[in-house]
């Protein structure tokens, strides 16, 4: 079953590269910018996918599943992986693509994350998780959509149906996409096309990764350290695994295709060792928090996972905090 | 060879987001009122979003030349 995840990750990686999907971007265009258009693609896709994985799930096709909350891992981890995705001049997601575009810089950038992750998760830094796992909070579900051990959702904290939350939580997405000012960029695909494609990949992703023995959608982090250890320690590649290399030659297909492949290399030779700091910073703050933009921010958030949404805001300061020490006066 | 009056010129080629957009800004705020700049660009996201917001600050956009592979020159009028 490890091949579904190379099919999905390779579609992933042609919708990311297509629709120039970073999050990064997304983040920092609306404090240094003044420009939302990516912002509204990430508020529009969550909104979307909160609805179709809550309808795989109350199908039965799949069984959601937020990460364990950890106050200290999700806000340091958090913090940590925004800092570094403005050095790296990427989030997860968006470093992963761009390796496949030929951009010299992402490679060393991933190369870096990878490695760092692989060293928090199960290497030399194991200890400060083994240490940080104790705080794990779990509770039991409140509802059949969820697996019977989960992370604490907005559900399952106000003990109400998921759907209730989900809904109120889609309109004030929806109200930000929909109901304000959109800047304009001319794209391959639009925000809102690429957005549609996301929500409807995403439940399917989930489906095909659970029917692998991982019961998570979409995520990064994972990939990059399965990808390691397959090279160095001959373990087998895993779903997750898969998708991440699906998503490089994914997005490599599609550039080239498009004429956009190119071997890219900055002049200043400091740039490297930007992208290589950001590279370890995220993939500790990763590793830390239990995922990057992507397992926490793009999926975990629509499942309503309060440790994903805490995440997802120190992503947020991270990356302005650093955003706004490199080009803060460009404003 | 030279299209336009060039008055100053960048590179930006092979640069991290938001490096090139960066540069482009830092390099309009130093020039003159009708003065062209050329911005040397070799990432397709960069060719989407520089003529955006230059134009969001009024500046005018006079060219994206092909210049090969996945390279451009952008032309910008300054505006005034």
């Amino acid at each position: 079953m490890v091949w579904t995840g190379l099919l999905v990750g390779a579609i992933f990686g042609i919708i990311l590269q297509r629709g120039r999907i970073c999050i990064n971007s997304a983040f920092r265009d609306v404090l240094i910018f003044k420009d939302n258009y990516l912002m509204k693609f990430a508020a529009l896709a969550i909104a979307l996918q909160s609805i179709t994985l809550l309808l795989f799930a109350q199908f039965g096709v799949i069984k959601l599943s937020a990460m364990p909350l950890n106050w200290i891992a999700n806000i340091v981890g958090g913090y940590i992986f925004g800092i570094g995705m403005v050095l790296a001049g990427g989030c997860a997601s968006g470093v992963t693509y761009r390796v496949g575009e030929g951009m010299t810089t992402a490679w060393l950038a991933a190369l870096a994350f990878g490695l760092t992750a692989q060293a928090t998760s199960g290497g030399v830094l194991s200890g400060w998780m083994k240490w940080l796992n104790k705080y794990n909070i779990t509770v039991a579900s409140n509802s059949s959509v969820y697996v019977s051990k989960t992370g604490p959702t907005l559900a399952t904290i106000f003990n109400v149906n998921p759907w209730i939350i989900t809904l109120i939580f889609v309109v004030l997405l929806l109200w930000y996409a929909f109901g304000t000012k959109t800047s304009q960029r001319e794209t391959k695909i639009n925000w809102i096309v690429a957005a549609v494609l996301i929500a409807i990949l995403q439940p399917i992703a989930w489906w095909a990764s659970a029917a692998s023995g991982r019961n998570y959608g979409l995520g990064i982090t994972g990939g990059w350290t399965n990808i390691l250890s397959v090279y160095t320690g001959n373990k087998p590649l895993n779903w997750i695994g898969a998708e991440v290399l699906g998503i490089i030659l994914g997005a490599m297909f599609i550039a080239i295709v498009g004429k956009e492949f190119k071997l890219r290399m900055p002049k200043k030779p400091s740039t490297y060792l930007q992208v290589l700091v950001g590279g370890v910073l995220m993939g500790f703050g990763a590793a830390t928090a239990g995922g990057c933009n992507i397992g926490h921010f793009l999926t975990g958030v629509p499942t309503l996972a309060i440790s994903s949404i805490v995440t997802s805001i120190f992503f947020l300061l991270g990356n302005w905090t650093m955003a706004w020490l490199l080009f803060g006066r460009e404003r | 060879m030279a299209k336009y009056q060039v008055a100053k010129s960048i590179d930006v080629r092979g640069e991290v987001c938001p490096v090139p957009d960066v540069e482009t800004k830092r390099a309009l705020k130093g020039m003159k009122p009708g003065e062209i700049l050329e911005v040397w660009i070799d990432y397709p996201m960069s060719k989407e979003r520089i003529p955006e917001s230059v134009k969001k600050m009024g500046h005018e956009v006079l060219e994206i030349e092909e210049v090969g592979a996945s390279e451009w020159k952008i032309y910008i009028k300054v505006k005034g």
